[in-house]
């Protein structure tokens, strides 16, 4: 079996844009995730019981599908529903999205519940509205305890954008698998496509180890 | 049910009333903590609720600045019955300092910021001014020196400390103060009882919960003992130390081995 390794270089332009998409889809996950998932979150803890129980059950729900059910089904279900056209990069994302604010969702209200009542009764002592007390007291120590968790998320985030190559959007995975399919250089392929995601993906990990250490929580 | 009896023998009974409780009850289901509570703590009074644990002390503390709610009875503060509306009992709490026995600051904050977070945030006094007030405060309580530390970098009774300035920093008219020393290692409790007995000396209101029997004495104006919910014995430090007139006051004092 002979190996050709110019094929990867040859590809290489192809290769750079899907990383790019890859990279875009992660931090565009995030940037909806983020704050849809502490509205969800708080909405799960505070909101009017009807509204607290369909919180409950999106987060239920998605967390609970498999990632690919859920890319699918965006991808099908998505434009029947909405009767519009939608390109596989925003179903992608939608998909994510949903995906991961589920996830999010339940990490904000671990870390607002590991805050001990003691803490509001404090702020609400010195005369703080329940608002006040979340946002001054109870939220900035819930970010801290959680920050290490949703950098883990983060990083399973950046490896399961691969998943949404399902559906044909360009981004690492999909235009390695293209590549192969083009050239049968099977081995190649997935070899360069490992060694990208290790390389982008590993100082990834070493930066959520830091930051475990780093905002370790001492009370 | 003991009746409203409150100045004879009481030195500063001659203040305005700052808080009247009449008749408090406060259940927790099947559980009643307070069956009848009556109680006046006057201007400049240093009150203290002794009884043995679960009697009802720190809940009726936390019934004061509306932590709890009451289901009998009333709080009257300042002349003006406790709201129920949250918006106006915030107002109130503002007016109220109150110190935990767990501390309670806040633990990304430093001493500085935990003091300057009140004025800062309730008072939207800025940022300059609530320093100020902070430092000085800090100063007061003789941690002028750890303004820029952090909780977890406090022993307790420097923790405690902070926590009093904390509440001052609203500049409250009355401090309820919630056992303050119960968590703390022997040799801090005395720097927490010499700032407390400063503020009292100073002519604060205090109403305190705790089992330091000698600073209920000393510092003490009024004694309340507190059994199963209810008070059966308030007087002058003299009278519930020295003279005991109900059975469970002797027998709560002889099971902490005091002797007068």
């Amino acid at each position: 079996m002979t190996l050709d390794w110019g094929v990867v270089w040859q590809n290489r332009d192809a290769l750079i844009k899907g990383t790019a998409t890859t990279i875009l889809l992660t931090f565009a996950t995030m940037a909806i995730a983020l704050p849809c998932g502490a509205v969800v979150a708080v909405l799960r803890l505070y909101a009017w019981k009807p509204i607290r129980g369909l919180a409950t059950a999106y987060v239920e729900f998605f967390r609970n599908l498999p990632l690919i059910l859920v890319v699918y089904w965006a991808f099908y279900v998505l434009p029947i529903l909405t009767g519009l056209g939608v390109s596989p990069l925003l179903t992608g994302l939608a998909a994510l999205a949903l995906n991961v604010t589920a996830y999010n969702a339940e990490t904000f209200r671990a870390g607002i519940n590991s805050i001990r009542r003691g803490q509001v009764e404090a702020a609400m002592a010195l005369g703080m509205s329940r608002v006040q007390a979340l946002r001054r007291v109870v939220i900035p120590q819930a970010l801290r305890r959680i920050l290490p968790v949703l950098a883990s998320t983060w990083v399973s985030l950046f490896k399961d954008t691969s998943l949404v190559s399902v559906i044909a959007v360009t981004e690492l995975a999909y235009v390695s698998m293209q590549v192969r399919a083009q050239t049968f250089r099977v081995l190649e392929m997935l070899t360069a496509m490992a060694i990208i995601y290790w390389l982008l993906g590993y100082p990834q990990a070493k930066l959520v180890d830091w930051i475990q250490r780093r905002y370790a929580v001492t009370e | 049910m003991i009746a409203e009896n409150n100045s004879g023998g009481r030195a500063k009974g001659t203040g305005a009333t700052i808080i009247r409780y009449r008749g408090v009850v406060k259940r927790y289901g099947a559980f009643t903590a307070l069956d009848g509570v009556f109680l006046n703590v006057h201007a400049g009074e240093v009150v203290c609720l002794i009884g043995p644990s679960g009697s009802g002390k720190s809940t009726l503390l936390r019934c004061t600045n509306g932590l709890e709610s009451i289901e009998g009875g009333d709080i009257e503060f300042e002349g003006t019955m406790l709201p129920r509306d949250e918006r106006a009992l915030r107002a109130v709490r503002q007016r109220m300092g109150m110190v935990f026995q767990s501390f309670e600051l806040f633990p990304h904050l430093t001493a500085q910021q935990n003091v300057s977070e009140g004025p800062r945030t309730v008072l939207q006094m800025n940022q300059a001014d609530a320093n100020q007030r902070a430092a000085a405060l800090l100063d007061k309580v003789g941690l002028a020196d750890k303004a820029p530390n952090y909780p977890s970098a406090l022993s307790g009774g420097q923790q405690q400390r902070v926590a009093i300035a904390r509440a001052l920093a609203m500049n409250p008219d009355v401090m309820l103060f919630d056992e303050p020393t119960s968590a703390l290692d022997p040799e801090t409790i005395g720097e927490v009882l010499s700032v407390m007995k400063k503020l009292a000396d100073e002519g604060m209101t205090m109403v305190v919960v705790t089992h330091e029997m000698s600073f209920a004495r000393r510092v003490g104006d009024w004694v309340a003992v507190f059994d199963a919910g209810r008070i059966v014995e308030q007087g002058p430090p003299r009278q519930i130390f020295d003279a005991p007139t109900t059975e469970r006051t002797r027998d709560f004092l002889s099971h902490l081995g005091w002797s007068g």
